[in-house]
């Protein structure tokens, strides 16, 4: 279970947008590795299939929750300082992560959380999220295209 | 930026996603278009903001509270009699306390020994209705329900018949 924390938690940190959530989440992957355990024939294979699970329980609580805000925590974000984001406050950067992520799809954030955050490939993103290569390109370059037009707006930077 | 159906092949470059023909496509553009290469530069910075911010992890405790559920929740799983003896446990008493509740409605109250307190009747002596009453003559049925009332007593309607009473505790 300790090998398996970080990639859980932190994939349903980004993905939910707050740690009692993820934390809600990692419990309920990690009973449901417990069950299928058995059924396990690779390290790789349980960290492929951690990641689906995370990310469907995410999905699965945003639909119980039927809460939709990113984009009223996106409009609530004006310009805040200027200066380069490569040097701005770590306090900074982690919220500038988290409101990204927000403002994204949910399915443009899973794809830009595994492939860009996480460091899967493609065919491994297109596989935990149950979609073709092809779609998971695009939504990876939407979501960047996104990213960086918040990112600067948020830094107050051109735009 | 002006080059828009470069957006995608730029941001998927960005991103390292490209590879052979594809990325020495863009590569060559990329040189070519000052506004690609901002465009490139720009989605490269906000990338490494956000992998920046992602490497800082959680505070240990967190990872900690994940694991004490987990293990707890499992311990509770793997002892399903004690849920199960629980659960009966609450079961019979609230049983119980069903019974308690309900017994006294269910069965009658005793009726107070009222009788008892009375005093037996006195015993009176057995007379013998006079010759003249026995020997009225018999009136017919009809008469009776066709009389006014009070004009005349019903036989037997008086007399030491009605004066005996059955014992109390017959």
């Amino acid at each position: 279970m300790r090998r398996y924390e970080r990639l859980v938690l932190v994939t349903a940190l980004r993905l939910s947008g707050n740690l009692p959530d993820a934390q809600d989440v990692s419990q309920e992957v990690f009973l449901k590795l417990y069950r299928n355990l058995g059924k396990m024939t690779s390290e790789e294979a349980v960290a492929g299939w951690l990641y689906r699970v995370t990310v469907n329980a995410c999905h699965d609580l945003r639909r119980r929750r039927g809460r939709e805000d990113s984009l009223e925590n996106g409009r609530a974000i004006g310009l805040r300082r200027r200066g380069p984001a490569p040097g701005a406050h770590r306090g900074e950067r982690a919220r500038a992560l988290e409101l990204s992520l927000r403002m994204l799809p949910e399915k443009e954030r899973a794809a830009l959380v595994l492939r860009d955050l996480e460091g899967l490939s493609t065919e491994e993103v297109a596989r935990a999220l149950g979609s073709s290569e092809a779609t998971v390109r695009s939504q990876v370059s939407k979501a960047r295209v996104k990213v960086k037009g918040f990112v600067e707006r948020y830094f107050g930077r051109r735009s | 930026m002006n080059c828009a159906e470069w957006e995608t092949r730029v941001a998927l470059h960005a991103g390292g996603d490209l590879t052979g023909g594809e990325a020495a496509d863009v590569e060559r553009h990329l040189g070519e278009c000052s506004a690609c290469q901002a465009f490139w530069s720009d989605l490269r910075e906000s990338l490494a903001v956000l992998q920046s911010a992602h490497a800082d992890l959680p505070a240990p405790g967190h990872f900690t509270a994940v694991r004490s559920r987990v293990m707890a929740e499992l311990q509770h799983r793997a002892r399903p009699w004690r849920r199960l003896a629980w659960i009966s446990g609450v079961a019979v008493a609230a049983a119980a306390a069903l019974l308690v509740a309900l017994w006294p409605a269910r069965v009658a109250p005793e009726a107070p020994r009222l009788l008892a307190s009375i005093p037996p009747a006195p015993q009176v002596a057995k007379v013998s209705p006079p010759a003249a009453v026995t020997a009225a003559p018999s009136i017919p049925r009809a008469f009776w329900l066709e009389a006014p009332a009070g004009s005349s007593p019903r036989p037997g309607s008086h007399g030491t018949s009605r004066g005996r009473r059955p014992s109390a505790r017959s």
